[in-house]
């Protein structure tokens, strides 16, 4: 067990250093790409604490992330607070606002708990548009926000940090009895509560992780792309990418979603040239149904089997 | 001590249980038989909480526990066995024991599982082997996923438990070593058992009362000996033919 652990670690390290030196390696379009993987990864992290173990499918992941992108942009459009004070606002208000619509909804399971996240994301599309639309910009959205830092290896280095502790601490959150617990919720909840666990404390703990990282992935996306609309981020295409880095990389891993986020992002940047047009989505679309079929438990179960046969390889060879 | 008073529950037209009382002592134990669908099962989910009794109290240790939900309960020291084993399909046979034993605090739950010295111990008492404990419950026989059903059980720490077939599927063997391990809770850790059981030799040396349900009703309250001879209890089990 110590063992795992301690690979895992390794693992992360591995990572961090090849990320850190990638930029000196690549080409400042190639940099732009991967800081695109590495949002998509902190949004698939974030759907991963909460709805990866837990069955909780959650649809509703773009909302939370938009409550943080539009509270930290209508904060320093309209107010002109300061990043270092909106940013962190901006998170708290996910978690708040979050709760008040997700709590409810962690009574229903399965599908139901789906489309009713599905339709916050629905709801406030449509709230952002026709409320206010002089605060929020309506349709078109805001644009001229402020932006932290210029330039893509700033960029890419601030997405790095980011995703790497949040990366990292809820990869070994999952490995203490929470992650042990959250699957047990996964497979029968009543069974779990049976076991002396309160799992209402346990499902919003889980959520607040979620939330947290929603928010924050949100607030500094907005503040990378210097503009903000309600059709960039309540997007069923935008879910979609979430949930399909999450299943492709092996949902419940949490390192998982993250490869799944880069194997996503530079699968449709290799495509491009080929496949200028829509259809490039058609061969993503293609591709993911492959391999999730091949191997329903993604990436990481690939990954994992692959290092295993090696090992068994060189175990035989050892023996012969 | 465990006490239920008047409990009924009806489900729509079906009053699965009419006004059953039943007290168990620290330390005693309770046999409750009858005949398919008499209520028993019903019984347990009231006391556990898993369903709402429309009428009748159930406290323990002389505190109700009307209001407290089931996780609650489990804490005071009440916990079950179901009918139909409730493992969890996709961790191994440690883990389903973990999950039991974790303390309810996110702090606690925060930690790394280094030692698994607890569980195994649990896994070893019921009758599991060291190999076993990394299995899957996918790959374990029925007699196996009644003692992690029971292990899970033990693991909360009850002191009162409520055994819902526990003894069905298993060998005479598996019976045996359940049954001991049973009677030596008892004696060292005082455990009050409520055993519900079709199979009345197992039941036999496990209980002190034996309450009989029927159609919903206790018809009949003794020991092992007077209940089986009542001649009212036979027609219930094998009918008036």
């Amino acid at each position: 067990m110590n063992s795992t652990l301690r690979r895992g670690i390794y693992g992360w390290i591995a990572f961090a250093v090849v990320m850190v030196i990638l930029p000196h390696v690549v080409g400042t379009g190639v940099t732009r790409s991967f800081v695109f993987a590495m949002y998509l990864a902190i949004f698939a992290v974030s759907w991963d604490i909460m709805s990866g173990r837990t069955g909780y499918i959650s649809f509703g992941h773009p909302f939370l992330i938009g409550i943080g992108g539009y509270t930290t942009a209508l904060l320093t459009y309209h107010l002109h607070w300061p990043l270092f004070l909106s940013i962190p606002t901006a998170v708290v208000i996910t978690m708040i606002g979050g709760t008040l619509f997700f709590f409810p909804a962690l009574r229903i399971r399965g599908t139901y708990f789906a489309l009713v996240t599905l339709a916050f994301m629905e709801l406030i599309y449509g709230l952002v548009q026709v409320i206010a639309p002089n605060v929020t910009g309506g349709t078109r959205g805001l644009s001229g926000l402020e932006t932290i830092v210029t330039g893509a290896i700033p960029n890419y280095y601030l997405a790095l940090v980011v995703l790497l502790v949040l990366g990292f601490t809820m990869w070994l959150v999952i490995r203490t009895h929470i992650g042990t617990a959250l699957s047990a919720v996964g497979m029968d909840e009543d069974a779990v509560r049976a076991s002396g666990i309160n799992v209402t404390r346990l499902k919003l703990f889980a959520f607040m992780l979620s939330a947290f990282a929603a928010g924050l992935g949100g607030a500094l996306y907005v503040h990378y792309l210097g503009s903000i609309a309600p059709r960039a981020l309540f997007d069923v295409g935008f879910l979609f990418q979430i949930l399909v880095a999450c299943l492709l990389g092996g949902a419940g891993t949490i390192s998982g979603p993250i490869a799944g986020a880069f194997f996503l992002t530079f699968l449709l940047e290799w495509l491009r040239p080929y496949f200028p047009g829509p259809e490039r989505f058609l061969i993503y679309g293609a591709v993911a149904l492959v391999l999730y079929v091949y191997q329903p438990n993604g990436l990481h179960e690939l990954v994992r089997n692959g290092l295993k046969r090696l090992n068994q390889l060189k175990l035989s060879r050892n023996t012969s | 001590m465990l006490e239920a008073k008047d409990l009924s529950k009806s489900f729509g037209g079906l009053k699965a249980l009419q006004q059953v009382t039943l007290r168990a002592e620290f330390g005693h134990s309770v046999g409750i038989i009858g005949p398919n669908g008499a209520g028993k099962t019903t019984l347990f989910n009231l006391l556990t909480g898993e369903i709402k009794a429309d009428s009748g109290h159930v406290s323990l240790d002389g505190m109700s526990i009307d209001t407290e939900p089931i996780h609650e309960r489990v804490k005071l020291g009440l916990a079950r066995t179901y009918q139909v084993p409730r493992p969890f399909a996709e961790i191994s046979v440690r883990e389903n024991i973990r999950v039991s034993m974790m303390e309810d605090n996110l702090k606690y739950m925060l930690r790394v599982a280094w030692d698994d010295t607890g569980e195994q111990e649990i896994a070893e008492s019921v009758g599991f082997t060291a190999q076993q404990l990394d299995q899957l419950p996918s790959e374990l026989a029925m007699g196996d996923l009644r003692k992690l059903e029971l292990a899970r059980t033990l693991a909360t720490n009850p002191k009162v438990l409520l055994l819902d077939e526990v003894f069905a599927g298993l060998t005479y063997g598996e019976i045996e070593h359940i049954s001991n391990l049973l009677i030596e809770r008892r004696k060292t850790h005082g455990t009050t058992y409520l055993i519900v059981s079709h199979d009345l030799k197992a039941l036999q040396p496990l209980v002190d009362d034996v309450l009989v349900i029927h159609g919903g009703n206790v018809i009949k309250k003794g020991t092992f000996d007077e209940v089986v001879s009542d001649p009212q209890v036979q027609n219930a089990y094998l009918g008036t033919g």
